[in-house]
Parts: structure tokens; C-alpha cells; sequence
């Protein structure tokens, strides 16, 4: 007998968008309210790179595909939306959007070889492709103004970035950056509660099984690769805007790495583990450095948190908060039910 | 209707099928054989994952070998595999809606509430982590009703299920064809199930069609029990 009605996926799909909107605009009103000038720039960093970790995290958390060249998709965005703004004078939203649909379309291409691979060899290759972008970056460096489309400008006629006029100051800025972090995860999580989520739930189970259900495999694959490189080519956009200009030096294939192994450690299955990410890549040696610690002492804290991570908690520090709050919310439930 | 003619699928130096031919007409149709007979070689190449070397393979008289196996689904094939299939981190109602989103329908809820209705399923946001293998069974049989199925192949379905639960899922077997107007190929060790729910029966040995007609003749066939049901004796 059906004992409970129907859910509508639409309704519970807007719920589920509760959370997330409430989470971060506490976090960002927090910050804002409170930081000081370091902390507001550190934290346009944080969040442009949980963009670029949420990516991560639909690759890894929803298909269980091991990509090590979203870092050099972060620096695309970068690019692209440098170039734009330095060429065409178009507006920031533009130059984000541009980086975005770039980074997507190169993430597709990148993604190409996952159609066929799994696993190592599938991040052997995407690390290989992040390497070509360090090399071509180095030898090219990012748009700063200068003539043409590879043209560098000498230090005196460096531009930065134009900022969006509604956010030219710092605080105003990392506002504007949270709200689009905000969008990016919730464009996520409609992908998750959705068409595409159930597809790419199913060929995590099993691409057989998938098959036999009807999935286009290879589509829903681009299409995560697309939605991956777009959020990290957004990411990019906001790291270029927060700074004013990028250094080609600062997109090793080492940090795409990097930004893997935390967006594991921060949790890739829950909408605030890649904040969580976000959070160790910058927040945690800045913080180190307030304490006049060498910040580089961070990739050894962040070594034994992946090894932690992998054997203990593949869920990541998100997923070990979301149990916890699951279990308080039981037992604050069952505490109701007697009383 | 199943319409095999000379279906054979060679590995190498093993053919798996061999020169199989079949008409299969009834509504649920039994599939039998020894262990290596072949059955599952036949199911993989009737979804399309296995290409056959030589033959034809019609179902309800289209050639399905030119098919890729998505077009297959979204024509109404459906399949239960013989290890369970349920995305834990899913909900059951999403588990079930995830073949509809690919096969296509006016109405997915009602759809996804016709089948639960039938198989009983209760509390639809439960998650797949949550479920026994049982419901897992039920929650599969459900993607195989939902989307107006043609025809549903099944590799053991019930294999591990107890013995109640076995006689549930055959009185839920036993009306797909009636209520959701599919055909269902069977595979499964279990003859009782077999002889309980199938009006026809096939047997595979060896890759080669052993015996076919109606299960109760085919069962007590002394080549039949000789070569598969004569082990069990």
C-alpha cells in the first residue's frame, strides 16, 4: 500500500536550496560585517576557488571521475576574461560569463579522454593537460593590457581589471563574489536534484546499469565536464576581478593537484565541502602566517588531512558536519517525541 | 514477441551462443540452462551491449541489432540485472523516475505512483542506503514497469530473496503482462519459479537451443533433466 504521497521533484528540489542560500549569505554577511582588509582579499580568493572546487566536486562526488586540471581551467577563465576586458571594455558580468563558457568548452574537450577512461589514467591525462597550460601560460602570461591579443604591457602601462560599478571597493566586491558563488552552487544543486544528477548517480553505480537505463553515457559525461569547467572558468573571472591581474607563474599543474586532494578533504558529496576547500587553500596558510608561521607548513597539514580523508572519512569534513548535524537533529527529535 | 534467428556470439574461441534459433511469443517466458550456457550472453545481446556475430534479433517485429542499446530502451526495453542495481545516495522515487527521464512520459509522477501502488513500495523519500535487498528487488522491479515497457529481461531476480519474499515478487511477476502490457524474458535457476510464473520455456546448453515449448513439457523432457535438472536430482 503507498503510504506516503508522491513527492513533486520540483518542491523538493527548491527546498533543498533553503540551506545553501541561508549558509552562505551568513557566511558572507559574517565576513563582511567583521574582517578586516587582508581577510576581505583572502576571502575573494576563498571563495572564487570553491567555484572552481564545486566543479571538482560534480566531476568527483557525482560521477566519481578524477580530473587534476581544474586549476589550469580556473586560469583560463582568468585569461579569457582578462582578455575580454582589456580588449573589448565589456562589462564585468560579460567577462565572467565569457571566461566561464570558455573554460566549459575547453573543459569538454579536456574531458574528452573520460569517455573512455576511469580513474588513474583519467587523471594522468587531465594532469598532463594542466602541465600544457602551465607551459603555454609561462610562455604567454595573462592579458594585462597591452596590445593585441597576446600583447604584454611594460609595468608602467600594466591595467588592472575593471571591477562591476556596483562593486569597485573591496568589501562591495566580496559581496558581489558570494552572490555569484551562491548561484554557482545553486545551479549545482539544481543539476544534482534533477535530470542530469539521476543520470550521472546512475553511471556512478554502474555504467552498465546506466546503459540499460536508458542514459546517454557519453552526453551526461560532457555535460559534467561543461558544468565543471564553467563553474571553474566563473572562479577564474573573480580570482582575475579580485586581483585586477593574474601571474602566469601561480597555475602549476601542482595546484590543480592541490586543489583535488582538498576539495576530498573538504567534501566533494555536500554543497559546503568546496567552501570548506576553498577555506584550507587560502584561509588556512593565511592564517598560519597572522600566527608567523611559515604557510607553507599548510601542505603538510594538508598531506596528513587527504591521508585522513581517504582511509577514514571519504566524505570530507562536510560530510563528517552534515552526519553529525543528522545525528543531533534525531536525537533532538526523539527528545521532542517524549516530552 | 522474441524472434531469434541463428544468433551466435563468438569470444574468441568461444561461442557462447550457437546458431541459436527461437520464437518466443508468450508473456513471460522462462530461460534456462546450465551454468555457461549462454543466457546471459543472450540477455547482454538482446540490450545491445554484446554485438552477435552472425544472426538476426527481432522484438515485436523490429530488427533490434542496428539498434544502439539507449534507442532499445526508449522503445520499451527494460532490464533487471543479476546483481542489484539501486543508487543508495537516491531516493526510491528518484531511483524509479531516473528510466523515465530517458524513456520519456506526459505524466512521471503518476507514473512512478502507478508502479509503487502495484508493488506495494512504501515511504518513496526513503534513500536506497536505507532499503533491504528485497525492497532494493522491488524498487528495481519498479524502473522495469515505469515508461510503458515492451519487454523486460531478468537475470535472477530473485536470487538471495527468502522464501516469502519469493513468493511476493512472483504474484508481482505474474500481472506485468496483464497490468503494464509488457513481455517478460526470465533467467533463474529457481525452477519452481520458473514452472510458477513461465507459460514457455527455453533451454540453452552450450550456447545451443537444448529444448523450447511450453514449461511444463519442457521441464519434464528427459534431455532437458539429463542435462540441466538432472544435476539436481
Amino acid at each position: 500500500m503507498l503510504t506516503s504521497p508522491l513527492p513533486s521533484s520540483g518542491a523538493r528540489r527548491y527546498r533543498s536550496l533553503v540551506p545553501i542560500a541561508a549558509g552562505t549569505t551568513f557566511l558572507a554577511a559574517v565576513v563582511i560585517a567583521f574582517a578586516n582588509a587582508y581577510w576581505i582579499s583572502t576571502f575573494s580568493s576563498v571563495v572564487a576557488l570553491a567555484l572552481a572546487c564545486s566543479g571538482i566536486a560534480v566531476l568527483y562526488g557525482q560521477l566519481g571521475l578524477v580530473s587534476l586540471c581544474q586549476y589550469a581551467l580556473l586560469g583560463v577563465g582568468g585569461w579569457v576574461a582578462l582578455r575580454v576586458s582589456h580588449g573589448l571594455h565589456a562589462s564585468f558580468e560579460i567577462c565572467l560569463l565569457a571566461g566561464g563558457l570558455v573554460a566549459a568548452m575547453i573543459g569538454v574537450l579536456w574531458g574528452l579522454p573520460a569517455f573512455r577512461l576511469r580513474g588513474l589514467y583519467l587523471a594522468v591525462v587531465t594532469l598532463m593537460l594542466a602541465g600544457t597550460f602551465q607551459v603555454v601560460i609561462s610562455a604567454s602570461g595573462f592579458p594585462d593590457g597591452g596590445p593585441g591579443f597576446f600583447g604584454r604591457a611594460d609595468a608602467a602601462q600594466r591595467q588592472l581589471m575593471a571591477r562591476p560599478r556596483i562593486a569597485e571597493g573591496d568589501r562591495a566586491y566580496l559581496a558581489y563574489a558570494f552572490a555569484v558563488l551562491l548561484l554557482g552552487l545553486i545551479l549545482v544543486e539544481l543539476h544534482r536534484r534533477s535530470v542530469p544528477g539521476r543520470a550521472w548517480a546512475l553511471i556512478r553505480r554502474s555504467e552498465t546499469g546506466a546503459l540499460a537505463a536508458g542514459v546517454n553515457i557519453a552526453f551526461y559525461k560532457a555535460w559534467a565536464f561543461a558544468l565543471s569547467g564553467f563553474l571553474a572558468g566563473i572562479g577564474g573571472g573573480l580570482l582575475a576581478g579580485a586581483v585586477g591581474q593574474l601571474d602566469g607563474r601561480a597555475f602549476t599543474a601542482a595546484d590543480s593537484i592541490l586543489v583535488f586532494a582538498l576539495t576530498v578533504v573538504g567534501g566533494a558529496y555536500d554543497w559546503f565541502g568546496p567552501i570548506i576547500a576553498g577555506l584550507l587553500l587560502r584561509a588556512v596558510p593565511s592564517l598560519l602566517t597572522d600566527f608567523a608561521v611559515n604557510g607553507y607548513i599548510a601542505l603538510v597539514i594538508f598531506g596528513v588531512a587527504l591521508l585522513h580523508a581517504l582511509v577514514t572519512a571519504p566524505v570530507g569534513i562536510a560530510g563528517q558536519l552534515s552526519a553529525v548535524a543528522a545525528r543531533f537533529s534525531a536525537r533532538l527529535g526523539r527528545a521532542g517525541r517524549r516530552a | 514477441m522474441i524472434r531469434m534467428t541463428g544468433l551466435t556470439v563468438q569470444f574468441g574461441g568461444v561461442r557462447p551462443l550457437d546458431d541459436l534459433s527461437a520464437e518466443l511469443a508468450e508473456p513471460i517466458v522462462g530461460l534456462i540452462g546450465p551454468n555457461g550456457a549462454g543466457k546471459t550472453t543472450l540477455l547482454n545481446v538482446i540490450s545491445g551491449f554484446v554485438m552477435p556475430t552472425a544472426g538476426k534479433l527481432e522484438v515485436d517485429g523490429r530488427s533490434y541489432l542496428a539498434l544502439a542499446p539507449t534507442k532499445r530502451v526508449r522503445l520499451g526495453l527494460r532490464r533487471m540485472f543479476q546483481t542489484e542495481q539501486v543508487v543508495e545516495d537516491l531516493t526510491i522515487f528518484d531511483n524509479i523516475v531516473a528510466i523515465i527521464d530517458h524513456v520519456g512520459s506526459d505524466d512521471p509522477v503518476a507514473e512512478v505512483g502507478r508502479a509503487v501502488a502495484y508493488l506495494e513500495i512504501a515511504s518513496l523519500d526513503r534513500y536506497g542506503a536505507e532499503l533491504n535487498l528485497f525492497e532494493r528487488r522491488l524498487v528495481e522491479l519498479a524502473r522495469t514497469i515505469v515508461g510503458r515497457p515492451k519487454l523486460i529481461v531478468m537475470d535472477e531476480p530473485a536470487a538471495g530473496l527468502t522464501e516469502s519474499e519469493t513468493a511476493t515478487f512472483r504474484h508481482h511477476l505474474l500481472g506485468i503482462p496483464a497490468t503494464f502490457g509488457a513481455q517478460v524474458l526470465l533467467v533463474d535457476h529457481d525452477v519452481d519459479l520458473i514452472a510458477s510464473t513461465c507459460s514457455e520455456t527455453l533451454v540453452l546448453d552450450f550456447g545451443r537451443r537444448l529444448a523450447v515449448g511450453p514449461t511444463r513439457a519442457v521441464l519434464a523432457d528427459e534431455t532437458v533433466r539429463r542435462a540441466y535438472l538432472g544435476a539436481l536430482s
